[in-house]
């Protein structure tokens, strides 16, 4: 994915550094302000302030002096951007170079190379986080709760005009679930990512090391695809079940064959390179037409 | 004057749950699956709260915000649509319509917001050469804002609904909002299977 230069080790090699003094930042204290570090993201220079504020804990402990301290704050204030969940990696990382660098006689080397590692990491995690939390696991917290509500017998997500009613209880218990679990998983990373990359700091491979990042995201995929095809063949099931008794066999297939062309429909319309809201608007405007313009008969998918 | 209370308050909640989707914690509160059936519990609908967030979910789920993408907001979307509904007085499918071109319609609101925010950069630089290091306060001002746009863009939905909710002839739309309404679940399961189908082949 990168070069495995080892920026701390060739600084210290050119500027003949010592061991860094034991100045261990307030991890607690970043690890809190983390949580903050999109809020004032904007297209200049992206998570700059948010980073900028969740090192300088760090950064007042590791620099007693007022303009070098003020300096070290300018610095971060440049460009950032990376998967938030992630950024903490790359946190823990300048912690540990900052630290260094304040501890070294000569710190001109280790400051040169720290945008470059800061750079690195953050490419990397934000393609790493990017998969792991936007592309699988928030999808599949969606998944947990609709397996969540049909389990416990609530499948008004799917018949919109079934006139059912499950308790409060219930219909909050289903993203809850979901959104415990995931953000038990963010947590834990943002934790991680903090000790890890003060850990490993100065590397630019610093944590990606940590787990099998591909193995994880494999793991993720294949879960949520099997998912997917649990919660189409639970759909078209229970549409069927609903149905049985009370249509023809034709009317039945009509009925299930409507499902399956929205499924079709999607796929052509992402063929297409046009996004879900299309399909929906689409949707939208030819019911519109045939049901309320030219006032054909209502066609329910159930009775 | 209730409802006026509670479309005030539910803006205002919004606001405060749309924080988590990008500037506070990112734990998930803000997405529709959860905002819609809080705003339907507080609003006296939890059914049709539920029903509206977890579609509007499986709707956006299609959109990673990758890149320079602003996303449809999940949590304006879902406010918008269950106070056209609880609030308003439409039926719950148009209500899901509007709430899905009101989430939809804030990426450009929201882009405009995190826009007027780069010019902050050189005055945060002055601010830190001059010796003052409190970042917080610009964090903090970046939030307020974010909380107030959302919670009156909202309000300006709900309004807008209760305005539609007016209009007569209105319920002529419903037979067909009903079918597409019923349709969207259909929609929504497809987005999730091509989604995880595309990552499972890919290698």
């Amino acid at each position: 994915m990168m070069t495995a230069e080892l920026p701390i080790n060739a600084a210290a090699g050119k500027a003949q550094a010592p061991r860094p003094a034991p100045v261990r930042p307030p991890l607690a204290a970043m690890f809190f302000r983390s949580f903050f570090i999109q809020a004032a993201w904007n297209y200049e220079r992206f998570q700059n302030l948010g980073f900028a504020f969740s090192l300088l804990p760090a950064l007042r402990r590791i620099y007693p002096d007022r303009e070098k301290l003020n300096a070290a704050v300018l610095r971060h204030t440049e460009i950032f951007n990376t998967q938030p969940y992630m950024a903490n990696f790359v946190l823990g990382n300048i912690a540990r170079m900052e630290e260094a660098a304040a501890a070294a006689p000569e710190p001109g080397a280790w400051l040169k190379s720290m945008p470059g590692v800061k750079q690195a990491l953050a490419s990397s995690f934000a393609s790493i986080g990017d998969r792991i939390f936007w592309g699988r696991l928030k999808p599949m917290t969606t998944q947990v709760c609709l397996l969540v509500w049909t389990l416990c017998g609530f499948t008004g997500w799917l018949f919109t005009g079934l006139d059912t009613r499950p308790s409060t209880g219930l219909l909050l218990a289903g993203p809850l679930l979901g959104i415990a679990g995931y953000s038990a998983v963010a947590v834990f990373l943002r934790w991680q990512g903090l000790a890890k990359g003060y850990a490993c700091g100065g590397t630019a491979s610093c944590g990606l090391d940590t787990v099998n990042w591909p193995r994880i995201i494999r793991l993720l995929s294949a879960v949520g695809y099997a998912l997917s095809i649990m919660l189409a063949l639970l759909a078209f099931g229970l549409l069927a079940g609903v149905n049985y008794a009370s249509c023809s066999a034709a009317a039945l297939l009509l009925k299930l064959g409507l499902g399956a062309a929205v499924l079709v429909l999607h796929r052509l319309t992402r063929a297409f390179g046009r996004s879900v809201l299309f399909a929906a608007g689409f949707i939208l405007a030819v019911s519109v037409l045939l049901f309320s313009v030219l006032r054909l008969a209502p066609f329910n998918l159930y009775i | 004057m209730t409802t006026a209370i509670k479309i005030l308050f539910s803006s205002a909640l919004t606001g405060l749950l749309g924080l988590d989707s990008v500037q506070a914690g990112q734990f998930l509160f803000s997405r529709p699956a959860f905002v819609g059936p809080l705003l339907g519990w507080l609003n006296g609908c939890p059914l049709e709260g539920a029903r509206i967030g977890i579609l509007l979910e499986l709707l956006y789920i299609d959109v990673i915000p990758v890149g320079g993408v602003v996303p449809p907001n999940g949590a304006a979307g879902a406010a918008a649509g269950v106070l056209a509904h609880a609030a308003g007085g439409l039926a719950p499918s148009l209500a899901f319509f509007i709430g899905a071109a009101a989430g939809a319609a804030y990426s450009p609101v929201e882009s405009r917001v995190r826009a007027a925010r780069s010019p902050w950069n050189t005055l945060v630089q002055a601010q830190v050469k001059a010796g003052d290091l409190n970042l917080s306060r610009w964090l903090a001002r970046a939030m307020l804002i974010e909380n107030a746009v959302m919670a009156g863009y909202v309000v300006c939905w709900a309004g807008l609904a209760a305005a539609l909710a007016a209009v007569p002839g209105v319920r002529a739309l419903y037979p067909g909002t009903d079918f597409a309404y019923s349709l969207m679940p259909w929609l929504g399961l497809s987005g999730l299977y091509f989604r995880f189908r595309t990552q499972a082949y890919k290698k």
